[in-house]
């Protein structure tokens, strides 16, 4: 039986294929269990073993989750819009999925990162925010998200839709490098990168040791999140698929 | 002692939001679960009919 489509020139795949859903739950599994052991060991890492920053105290301990939550929910719309071009490019709706799993993730992981760098500037510069080059950009950036599944949600689950959200995430990257270099172009209160592209860091080594690991903690963390926000839009579309057909 | 106040507040916000954001997630994806059983046996409800 042959299934409605909207526009019969994108693949369409049967989404119950036998072994893809058996593979799923264990690697959703395995991806938890890695992700709840490295947040423990995260945890202890920043309460335990990192040292207490001379100058701003224990407060500076909120940079192990501010910082890796910035660089995944930067890195996440790099995701979508290469999820936007595959897709223009080869037509194949997963990539799509892809694509708007990856733009609700970055939306959450942005939101952590201006949450926590806002309470860690209240004890740095006592303030919730400013006018900075960073936050400017990086709030520019969750504009850029907010934007992208309003439309995404408005345009519904159709090859229009997709083909828009590729556009605005790949014109939407441009903010990306710029929310890197602004602490190098402009005068910022934000401090300068830690980890600097081509120069070695600029942390001591336990902390660095505790950045790395919290790192790794949040790309397990956005890994397994990123299963089950392809397997909802799997379904979803499915759905959307079969419904159409009954109608 | 403020610092440290604000560290926990932090913490807390993020583990409560992540916490709850996973809840969200699994119910949507229980909710479409349900959907989706339902649309098939339409489906085959129809197909039955049909044939």
């Amino acid at each position: 039986m042959a299934l409605a489509g909207q526009d019969t020139n994108v693949k369409r795949r049967d989404a119950s294929g036998p072994g893809q859903a058996e593979r799923f739950p264990i690697v959703s599994m395995v991806l938890l269990a890695l992700t709840f052991i490295g947040m423990m060991i995260s945890i202890w890492m920043i309460f335990l073993y990192a040292p207490t920053d001379a100058i701003e105290g224990d407060a500076q301990r909120i940079f192990y989750f501010h910082l890796p939550s910035a660089i995944i929910g930067m890195l996440s719309l790099g995701i979508v819009a290469l999820g936007g071009i595959v897709y223009l490019w080869k037509k194949d709706e997963r990539w799509d999925w892809v694509a708007r799993a990856a733009a609700e993730l970055g939306t959450v992981f942005l939101t952590f990162a201006l949450i926590t760098g806002s309470i860690w500037g209240r004890t740095t510069w006592g303030t919730w925010w400013t006018w900075d080059a960073r936050l400017t950009t990086t709030l520019i950036l969750w504009f850029i998200y907010i934007g992208y599944l309003m439309l995404r949600s408005y345009m519904g689950r159709t090859p229009a839709s997709a083909r828009a959200g590729a556009v605005l995430a790949i014109i939407g990257l441009i903010d990306v490098p710029i929310i890197y270099e602004s602490v190098n172009w402009w005068r910022t209160l934000h401090p300068q990168a830690v980890l600097p592209l081509g120069s070695s860091p600029q942390l001591p080594l336990e902390m660095l040791l505790t950045l790395v690991v919290a790192f790794i903690t949040f790309t397990l963390l956005f890994s397994f999140l990123m299963v089950q926000l392809y397997q909802l839009e799997k379904m979803q579309t499915l759905a959307q698929q079969l419904r159409a057909s009954v109608e | 002692m403020q610092g440290l106040t604000y560290l926990v507040v932090a913490y807390v916000i993020v583990w409560v939001g992540l916490l709850a954001y996973l809840g969200v997630v699994m119910l949507r994806i229980r909710g479409v679960r349900t959907e989706l059983a339902a649309v098939k046996e339409l489906v085959r409800e129809q197909q039955e009919k049909s044939s």
